[in-house]
């Protein structure tokens, strides 16, 4: 499935004009009773693309990416993955880490590995320890620090070989040399012809990092397009 | 291997990382059995009872000739109450305060009709309407039974000897009035003089008449003893004290021990474990690709089969162990293992099925486990709801697995010939699994949310 990107001047856009859609929501929706958490709402996400997702709190960010990510079902609207098998990879990192707190750090990415069929699950536990330089001393996970925890939460979504990446306020409990080496991590991704998709409440990193802004407010997205047109827009006077 | 095997032995390695767990897990079933057995030993406890004697009753009472030894005869029934003797005031205020559950009253002027064997006697019970009452009335009703049952001899004993007295003649005292009686031996022997003596043929066919007759009585009348005997008791019953398990060993015990704490453990452990992953927020990440949601509920049942099998079979270990040490009788501890383990699994999964159904609709840990102890206290105490007691109850019992695993213990462990039991509640077993499964597995969607 391909569709022609925007063509504006944003440096990632440029480098891409035919880019394929990796992740497709038509219409997703999600409603606790009458409270209305995400309204409708349509999103492509192409290859190569860094999307930013901003809003203020309870605008409905963590739930469209947990709709993205497969985690939690839409009450309408659905989504499509384009690729063969079971869909494209999509690698979740949600705000709050999702791992079993009563074991290691290793036997997290060991387990997690397993259940995503990766050849070769030890070696690839050694990988991830070493990249994201996470301690393998046989502490169990609930023992490790606020952004230890939050590098395992980032590992355990990258086993898999993800070509999506979504994080959801990813850097909120990392010190500046871990969230370096996140976007370094998030940048790899994009390499693959991956796109990363990612909520966050800092200005500086949607500027740093982002192809494009969507921005949601009250559960409605009120805003989908370039850097460059969100510098622009009345939107961004808002969250500046 | 697959999603299943290695969320079961992550659930594993959990499990034993949690050292107070772990001790529960390991304490709860003897801590249970111990429970159990104390409820067992008061059910079978002897209940207070006041005794009031406003008779003053004598050490020894005589009645029809035959002397009864008055504490001795009541002292028997303290076997099955525990019978306090007091004055009325004091019973009565022992009654109302709870201090007795019932109070026997001997009214003024018992002995003295007992002696006169004309009238009955009347014990008076006066119960409350506790749960113990209907207890100690059966309890009473038995001491009468026992009384009655020494007395009759001797009211038998006064009757033959009138009886006796009718047949051969002699003198006899009624109510304190002595009299002479000829007998039936005597009015034959008067009889057959009249025939020998008179030559009027009318008075002598008469006189042979009432000869016949006389013979006809002194007949029947001679076979009274046997018959009066056998009035009395109709049936005899023999009891024989035969060496047998004791309740701490018995059959009964262990299937309750075993049934409750897997009630317990296991709806607890799978309500627990699933609602975890979504506390631990990895539901959404199993849920969007390795793991479906159906095989999550299924580890959580097996999870709850595994403990089952390991606390099962360290009951029936000590259970059988105890038996062979005591030398105990009744029972095949050993044999039939196998049989245990089939129905161990198969509870275990019943019980792990609506665990599981229970830690969906609770969505958090903290919550599963209080709403799985909440549920499963109650429907435990429906189980154990005797058939004829309340049949509302009994029937709602057939909805959770707890009697038909104890029905199936019990069975599977003492039956001479279990297979029937066996076969039904392991039928109703896998229904109820089956039933339970599929809701949890509709329901754990809720956990995404």
């Amino acid at each position: 499935m391909f569709a022609v990107a925007a063509t504006e001047d944003s440096p990632c856009q440029r480098r891409r004009t035919l880019t394929a859609v990796l992740l497709s929501a038509r219409g997703v929706a999600r409603r606790y009773g009458r409270v209305v958490a995400l309204a409708p709402t349509s999103l492509e996400i192409h290859s190569g693309e860094a999307v930013a997702l901003i809003g203020p709190n309870g605008a409905g960010k963590s739930t469209l990416l947990s709709i993205l990510a497969g985690a939690l079902e839409p009450s309408e609207g659905d989504l499509a993955s384009a690729g063969s098998g079971n869909g494209r990879r999509i690698g979740w990192v949600p705000q709050r880490p999702a791992q079993y707190a009563r074991l290691t750090p290793r036997e997290n990415l060991d387990l997690f590995a397993r259940l995503e069929r990766v050849s070769d699950p030890v070696g690839t536990a050694d990988r991830f320890i070493s990249i994201l330089e996470l301690p393998d001393d046989g502490r169990l996970t609930t023992h490790l620090s606020a952004g230890n925890q939050q590098r395992l939460n980032l590992a355990i979504a990258l086993i898999g070989q993800p070509e999506v990446l979504i994080l959801d306020e990813p850097t909120a409990s990392l010190d500046p040399r871990q969230r370096r080496r996140l976007w370094e991590v998030a940048a790899e991704v994009r390499e693959r012809a991956g796109a990363v998709v990612f909520a966050t409440q800092n200005l500086e990193e949607v500027e740093r990092f982002a192809s494009r802004v969507v921005v949601l407010l009250d559960g409605l997205l009120v805003f989908d397009g370039s850097l460059e047109e969100f510098s622009r827009s009345p939107e961004a006077d808002v969250f500046a | 291997m697959t999603s299943i095997s290695l969320l079961l032995r992550k659930d594993l390695r959990v499990l034993a990382r949690s050292p107070a767990l772990l001790a529960a897990l390991v304490l709860y079933p003897v801590v249970f059995a111990a429970l159990v057995g104390v409820v067992v030993r008061y059910a079978s406890d002897q209940p207070r009872v006041a005794f009031v004697d406003l008779d003053h009753l004598p050490e020894t009472l005589t009645v029809g000739g035959q002397r009864f030894n008055v504490p001795r005869v009541i002292g028997q029934v303290k076997g099955s109450v525990d019978l306090v003797q007091m004055s009325e005031a004091e019973a009565n205020r022992q009654l109302s305060t709870g201090g007795v559950v019932a109070e026997i009253v001997v009214p003024s002027g018992f002995a003295s009709k007992l002696r006169g064997m004309v009238q009955s006697p009347r014990l008076v019970l006066r119960t409350t309407q506790g749960g113990l009452s209907g207890r100690v009335e059966q309890q009473t009703q038995a001491l009468v039974y026992e009384l009655n049952r020494k007395l009759q001899t001797a009211y038998i004993n006064a009757n033959l000897r009138y009886v006796h007295l009718i047949l051969e003649g002699g003198k006899g005292t009624f109510l304190g009035d002595e009299f002479d009686v000829l007998g039936l031996a005597g009015a034959a022997r008067a009889l057959d003089e009249i025939q020998r003596t008179s030559s009027d043929p009318a008075v002598v066919a008469r006189a042979a008449e009432l000869s016949n007759f006389v013979r006809q009585a002194r007949l029947a009348l001679g076979a009274s003893d046997e018959s009066l005997h056998a009035t009395a008791n109709p049936i005899e019953l023999q009891i024989d004290n035969k060496a047998g398990r004791t309740w701490l060993l018995s059959a009964q015990l262990q299937a309750y021990a075993l049934g409750l704490t897997l009630a317990f453990i296991c709806v607890l452990l799978a309500a627990a474990a699933l609602a975890a992953e979504r506390d631990e927020n990895v539901i959404g990440r199993l849920a969007r690709g390795p793991v479906r949601l159906r095989d999550l509920v299924a580890v959580k049942v097996l999870l709850a089969v595994l403990v089952a099998l390991a606390l099962g079979l360290v009951i029936a270990l000590v259970f059988g162990v105890l038996a062979e040490v005591f030398g105990v009788a009744g029972g095949e501890p050993w044999v039939r293992l196998p049989l245990l383990v089939v129905g161990l699994a198969l509870a275990g999964a019943a019980f792990g099925a609506f665990g599981a159904l229970v830690g969906a609709l609770a969505k958090e840990a903290r919550t599963a486990v209080l709403v799985a102890f909440l549920a499963a206290l109650p429907l435990v105490l429906l189980g154990l709801v005797p058939e004829g007691a309340a049949r509302a109850a009994w029937w709602a019992a057939h909805a959770f697995p707890f009697r038909h695993a104890v029905d199936f213990f019990q069975a599977a462990l003492y039956d001479t010939d279990p297979w029937g039991a066996v076969a039904h509640q392991a039928a109703w077993l896998i229904g109820l699994g089956l039933a339970f499964g599929a809701a949890a597995r509709l329901s754990v969607r809720r956990l995404l949310s």
